[in-house]
């Protein structure tokens, strides 16, 4: 069987970005492979673990991309194809694209992020399927393969689904569908060796980004005083960061 | 600043290592100074990453990491950790470098493939406990019989003894002193209790008796009668991993120092605003800087096959020194909370003396500096 990873590389969520003419600067942000594309890298290489064949790492993306693709086959993928196309693409473009790679490709399963860490956009997994006329499952937290179709439980808003699709399909990652491995040394070593496949592309996005600003958010600054009553102020705490942060 | 000139494998390869140092080791550090138990689990962790062969050659289950990122790894690794820091510098600077080195294709199938692999641990036998300094004046001694050697005598503060597994322990024959291979069960091997040490509490230390020990004759690392020579090699690779254990001990401390310098107010301004305070933090950071600079050096140098000795020699003087001295200052920034164990400042300082000890005392690195500079 073929599983393929459609990757991404983003912003850490803790670099400092900066805006510089009306356009993000990346200059001084460190790059990562996308957190929601490290749960799909993941199940690929413990799908190919579990029922054999091949791990494939696809991407979209400007040259840097690279840095992402290699930290992915250094996570165990076999080998990767990389359209290379500097500057921005819109999600439907991007898909457009990645669909023509990966029906050549002909895999049994596509994985890729639930949710864009650059743009927040949740676009790019169900284009793809559009584009290949496939099934889609979105958010997966679970996922078992047998006799050509696939188990899928996803999250919905307030809950959860399990489905069956029929193979090909695709498959977009949901916090809680694996724990992603740290790449090894010998892995790091090995990725090195391993076929990157470069393939430049030049496609038109469908939607041209004009001018893009950040969003400064400040502080609330609230401070809670716990030296008087410090079982009240921990309550207080409590009903803060459930009501009003909804962190717990 | 130095991430910029580093490629995309060698930043791969840090960030691995800095995640795992600041999961998994910095958290256990504190306990494992305080148990005195030897840090397997952590070790086990490095191992199915494969840190413990990272120098090795691919073939005999290394990594074939170069020397430049394995001495930015060691620092990582030192910062979370001195003692597994140490563990790891002896398994893969001594015994697998000399393996490397000197052992025979067999040998190397047998020993050096499952330390690389970080399946054992491997400790490095030299000093005795009249015979440190000076090397050559050991007495354990190896005597012929047939199909190979027997051992008697006794070796003082082996890292890792007890717990490794493979021991290339230096004797003294017939034809001078050689290096064996001894495996940890040989009958007549055994162990001291660890020794009660300032620091470095999880790197197990111990004295390693042989009372008629057999080795057989193809264990034998290298020449017979080059034992020495060999340990001596081994010691300059090892020298530049105890430069990078020690410049990780002291970017800690300055850390910590650093942080701390910013948060606490006297007199109603931070004491990071205090000359005396801001210069110290200053100075340090120069220290730290030079220390790297100069490990990795010695780390270039062997990378390109050239002869190192001078350098790693110089990179061990002044690095264990800026790792002594930064330490010292990092507690003092913190005034009494350096003191205070849960700061953590001051056990990089007890962990940092031991740099200008082992691998050669810091007079013994300007003994072999003085005599490098006339060669
Ligand atoms: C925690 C720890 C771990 C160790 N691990 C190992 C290990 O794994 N394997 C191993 O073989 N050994 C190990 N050692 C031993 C270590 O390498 C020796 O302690 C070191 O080489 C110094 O020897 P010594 O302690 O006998 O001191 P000595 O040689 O007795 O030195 C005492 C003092 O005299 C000075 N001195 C000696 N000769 C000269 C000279 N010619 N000129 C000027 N000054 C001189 C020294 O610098 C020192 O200050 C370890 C030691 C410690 C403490």
């Amino acid at each position: 069987m073929k599983f393929v990873a459609v990757i991404r590389q983003v912003p850490d969520s803790e670099s400092r970005l900066k805006i510089d003419a009306g356009r993000v600067d990346l200059s001084s942000a460190t790059l990562i492979l996308d957190q929601m594309d490290e749960y799909a890298v993941e199940e690929v290489i413990r799908l190919q673990e579990k029922h054999g064949g091949e791990s494939v790492i696809v991407a979209l993306g400007p040259e840097r991309f690279e840095e992402a693709v290699r930290t992915a086959l250094a996570m165990g993928a076999d080998r990767a194809i990389h359209l290379v196309q500097e500057g921005y693409l819109d999600p439907i473009t991007q898909a457009e694209a990645l669909a023509e790679a990966l029906r050549a490709e002909a895999p049994d399963v596509v994985l890729t992020g639930g949710q864009q860490a650059d743009w927040d956009s949740q676009a790019l997994g169900p284009a793809i399927a559009e584009a290949l006329g496939w099934p889609v499952v979105t958010w997966t937290t679970a996922l078992e393969l047998e006799d050509g179709q696939a188990r899928a439980k996803h999250d919905l808003d307030e809950g959860a689904e399990v489905v069956r699709v029929s193979l090909p399909a695709v498959f977009t990652t949901q916090q809680g569908l694996n724990e992603p491995r740290y790449p090894t040394l010998p892995g790091i070593m090995k990725a090195k060796k391993k076929e990157i496949r470069k393939i430049p592309i030049s496609a038109a996005s469908k939607v041209e980004v004009l001018e893009q600003s950040i969003q400064e958010r400040s502080r609330l600054g609230k401070v809670l005083d716990g030296t008087k009553d410090p079982h009240a102020a921990a309550s207080e705490l409590i009903r803060l960061l459930h009501e009003e942060a909804k962190v717990i | 600043m130095l991430m910029a000139v580093l490629t995309n494998d060698q930043k791969m390869v840090l960030d691995m290592v800095r995640q795992v140092a600041r999961e998994v080791l910095w958290e256990k550090a504190p306990q494992y100074d305080e148990s005195g138990e030897y840090p397997w689990p952590q070790l086990e962790t490095l191992a199915q990453l494969g840190l413990l062969g990272m120098t090795t050659p691919e073939e005999w289950g290394g990594a074939g990491l170069d020397s430049v990122t394995w001495v930015l790894a060691m620092e990582e690794i030192a910062a979370a950790d001195p003692s597994v820091a140490v563990i790891l510098s002896v398994t893969s600077g001594l015994p697998q470098y000399m393996l490397t080195k000197f052992g025979t294709p067999e040998q190397k199938k047998k020993y050096l493939v499952p330390l690389a692999k970080g399946e054992w641990i491997g400790a490095f036998c030299l000093t005795e406990p009249h015979a440190g300094s000076d090397p050559a004046s050991m007495k354990l001694r190896a005597q012929k019989v047939p199909g190979g050697w027997q051992l008697d005598g006794v070796k003082s503060w082996v890292t890792s003894g007890g717990q490794a597994q493979v021991y290339v322990v230096m004797a003294r024959g017939e034809s001078g002193i050689s290096s064996f291979i001894v495996e940890k069960g040989t009958p007549g091997l055994s162990f001291g209790s660890p020794e009660r040490k300032m620091g470095l509490h999880a790197a197990h230390t111990t004295e390693v008796r042989f009372d008629g020990a057999f080795v057989p004759e193809e264990n034998l690392l290298g020449q017979e009668g080059r034992g020495l020579a060999q340990a001596l090699a081994g010691l300059d690779s090892g020298r530049i991993g105890i430069a990078a254990q020690a410049v990780g001990m002291a970017r800690a401390a300055f850390e910590i120092a650093k942080a701390y310098a910013d948060e606490r107010t006297q007199f109603g301004q931070k004491i990071r605003e205090f000359q005396g305070v801001g210069f110290k933090l200053a100075d340090m950071h120069v220290k730290i800087a030079a220390a790297r600079a100069l490990t990795l050096e010695a780390a270039a140098k062997k990378d390109r096959g050239e002869r190192f000795t001078l350098e790693a020699s110089t990179a061990k003087l002044f690095a264990s020194d800026t790792a002594v001295s930064v330490t010292r200052d990092a507690v003092q920034v913190l005034g009494g909370y350096g003191y205070h164990r849960e700061y953590r400042a001051e056990r990089y300082y007890r962990d940092a003396k031991i740099t200008e000890i082992y691998e050669g005392t810091s007079e013994i690195q300007r003994l072999v500096i003085s005599r490098e500079l006339y060669r």
